[in-house]
């Protein structure tokens, strides 16, 4: 008989697997898969959750942990859409992860390698009460993408956030446009993110709102309009635009706060990072638009999972939407969670004091200016991906 | 009874050469033929499916990404030539021209760097050559430029500066132990038969000193065709190696064009494997017999 692992003495097909992914493949293992002094209301098990390093609220899990009886292993996944379908397709995580935390958007290639479940939202109390989600990703808008396939709900909203560009205003004076990225009076003083679909889809929606180029959706382009798009990068390539594409989050607050660059096609809490470093970088808004995105948590589709420990995943997901769990997330990563973290924040003095109540409030009211202003949706996996990797790398090499 | 014993010997001596050459055949061998025999795969959803296509290889020798393998062969190329230039008189100089104990010490510091991380390492690059780094500063305030000089980061000189900082001290040990093993003997007899310095050391010294050179370019040619850090920190707009491109083409799941390129610079390898094998006989590098066949 199949061992599922949840109540039995000794080590089961789970936790082996767990072990085995743990030590041989070389995950790197966040402080919750052996955390010392694991709480003792953890008698049920634990729901095993992978996250790409957004979704940890400082290792504590006792609010959901108290009223569950589950502990959460916290386990590192790495957020390139390619690195999470090894990990789930060649690596054996469906046996292992229970939910995983990345950036949406991935329910194609998940649902169709039959990766992930959808999702009850009924079995989730706090789903009915997050505005956001009716306001943003309910089906029909264009921000369902991120959480739904086919008319079905996949990802549970974990974080949004609306991205743009940063400048040095100390250098360039007010910036509103994408176009700072390509004007020549910046030129060698300019970065890139080296990522195919941010940084095409951004120069896609310049060129679009500006209408230097006839593109229909910059989030799903055909290949004759991805060829525009680099064509256009490379030309300024070619006339020295550009200083550098990073790829790395260090690299690019060091690009910021060294003065290497002026103007950088980069992510808002490298702006945080770099203000903390005394450097008054701006984080732009710009008159075309965000590359609106979110995180969605997705069940992983495992037929060996027992009842109780779905039970247990449909808790957790259910309080990642909740106050406590939002408000957390949103002081330390700088995005916006849920409507009951401003709330929670307010009202619970005691967890968060006035300053840091007052800094969530307002890091919330600013993303979701940026979801009201729109945009264009952030798309992981467009339906002619090939091209844009190849495209872009013809753009590296040219 | 003595050939019973010989050869169980025998037999003990193969046995004992099981584990290793197992070793070998699954963690080398192994991977390298199903790399190889994937490369002629195709592509099945976002998985791969057993067929017989060369369109891999058309795709990256009709493709851009050919230019990255030229660019690798004459990066990996460059950087080993220049890193042998500087190895060799370190190397010499420790080997030849001082105490023995002080060039043990002077080795050792050459480890000191590899204590530190390789990415901090090449990053603390940044800093020195970015516009606003003290190298920069220093230029200035000598009064050799006016304005901070753009081409010393994110260019083909930082990339170079980086990876000859990371590979040459690997060639310095090898060509160490060569010139240091070297018998003295034969450097006293030329000069006594009248030989300059100049040809004693081009007609003795270096060429018995070429198993080195061998090993040497070995650790600098296949440590830098196969990098892919340094181009991405110090390398500027989409400043690529063969590891780096490789690295792409799996972000969209495209296994047969990635084995199809690790196939390509595998054979290149081993193409130069091969013809430097023909130049010296590596039985010299291993036994540090010298034996130069020109």
């Amino acid at each position: 008989m199949e061992n599922d692992g949840t109540d039995s003495p000794g080590v089961s097909r789970r936790e082996f697997l767990e072990r085995v992914a743990a030590g041989g493949a070389g995950l790197a293992v966040a402080g919750g898969l052996a955390r010392p002094g694991a709480p003792a209301w953890a008698a049920k098990g634990s729901v095993t959750l992978a996250d790409v390093g957004v979704g940890d609220p400082g290792g504590d899990w006792s609010k959901f942990s108290g009223p569950t009886g589950w502990d959460v292993k916290l386990v590192a996944m790495g957020n390139a859409p390619s690195g999470v379908l090894n990990v789930l397709i060649a690596g054996g995580g469906t046996q292992i992860y229970d939910v995983v935390n990345i950036v949406g958007g991935m329910q194609k290639p998940l649902v169709e390698n039959n990766l992930i479940e959808p999702i009850d939202t009924a079995r989730m109390p706090n789903w009915g009460k997050d505005t956001y989600i009716r306001e943003f990703l309910a089906p029909g808008k264009p921000g369902f993408d991120f959480i739904g396939y086919k008319g079905n709900v996949y990802g549970v909203p974990t974080v949004l956030q609306g991205d743009s560009f940063a400048y040095l205003p100390e250098k360039t004076g007010p910036l509103d446009s994408y176009g700072a990225l390509f004007d020549p009076k910046w030129k060698g003083f300019v970065a890139l993110e080296d990522n195919f679909t941010t940084t095409g889809q951004k120069t896609a929606l310049y060129l679009q709102k500006n209408k230097l180029a006839s593109i229909k959706d910059p989030a799903n382009m055909t290949p004759a309009e991805i060829k525009t798009v680099i064509d256009f990068l490379i030309a300024k390539k070619k006339a020295g635009q550009f200083r550098v594409i990073w790829s790395s989050f260090e690299q690019s607050v060091n690009l910021l706060t060294s003065r290497e660059v002026y103007v950088m096609d980069c992510w808002e809490p490298m702006v945080f990072v770099a203000k903390k470093k005394g450097v008054s970088a701006v984080y732009a808004a710009p008159k075309e638009g965000y590359l609106l995105w979110a995180m969605a948590a997705y069940i992983v589709r495992n037929p060996k999972r027992s009842k109780e420990q779905e039970k247990a995943a449909y808790e957790l997901l259910d309080f990642m939407l909740g106050g406590w769990y939002g408000a957390k997330i949103t002081l330390s990563r700088g995005y916006m969670t849920n409507p009951a973290a401003v709330a929670y924040a307010k009202s619970n003095p005691g967890e968060f004091g006035p300053a840091e109540a007052q800094e969530i409030a307002a890091i919330d009211a600013n993303v979701r200016k940026k979801f009201q202003f729109g945009g264009t949706w952030q798309n992981r996996w467009p339906t002619h991906v090939e091209t844009y990797e190849s495209e872009w790398a013809r753009f590296k090499a040219a | 009874m003595g050939a019973l014993q010989g050869r169980v010997a025998g037999v003990a001596r193969y046995a004992l050469l099981v584990l290793p050459l197992a070793f070998v055949a699954g963690a080398l061998l192994v991977p390298l033929g199903l790399m190889f025999v994937w490369s002629f795969w195709e592509r099945a959803g976002f998985w791969i499916r057993p067929a017989f296509t060369l369109a891999s290889y058309a795709e990256f020798f009709a493709g851009v990404r050919l230019s990255v393998l030229e660019r690798s062969l004459v990066v990996a190329a460059g950087v080993t030539l220049l890193g042998l230039l500087l190895a060799y008189p370190i190397a010499y100089f420790l080997a030849l021209r001082v105490r023995r104990d002080l060039a043990r010490n002077v080795l050792l510091l050459f480890t000191i760097p590899f204590l530190v991380n390789y990415i901090i390492r090449t990053f603390s690059w940044v800093y020195l050559l970015s516009r606003t780094g003290p190298v920069n500063r220093a230029l200035m305030a000598a009064g050799v430029t006016q304005r901070a000089v753009d081409w010393l980061l994110f260019s083909d000189f930082a990339v170079f500066v980086g990876l000859i900082s990371s590979y040459m001290p690997f060639m310095i040990y090898p060509l160490w132990a060569a010139l240091d093993g070297l018998d003295r003997r034969l450097v006293e007899a030329s000069w006594l038969l009248g030989a300059s310095p100049r040809v004693t050391f081009l007609r003795v010294t270096l060429p018995l000193s070429m198993p080195g050179v061998f090993a040497a370019v070995i650790f600098g040619f296949v440590g830098t065709f196969g990098e892919s850090a340094v181009p991405i920190i110090l390398g500027g707009v989409g400043y690529q190696l063969m590891g780096n491109t490789i690295t792409s083409a799996l972000d969209v799941l495209n296994y047969p064009l990635a084995a199809a390129m690790s196939s390509v610079v595998v054979a290149t390898m081993l193409a130069f494997l091969l013809v430097w094998y023909l130049a010296f006989d590596l039985r010299a590098v291993l036994g540090k017999i010298a034996r130069w066949r020109f």
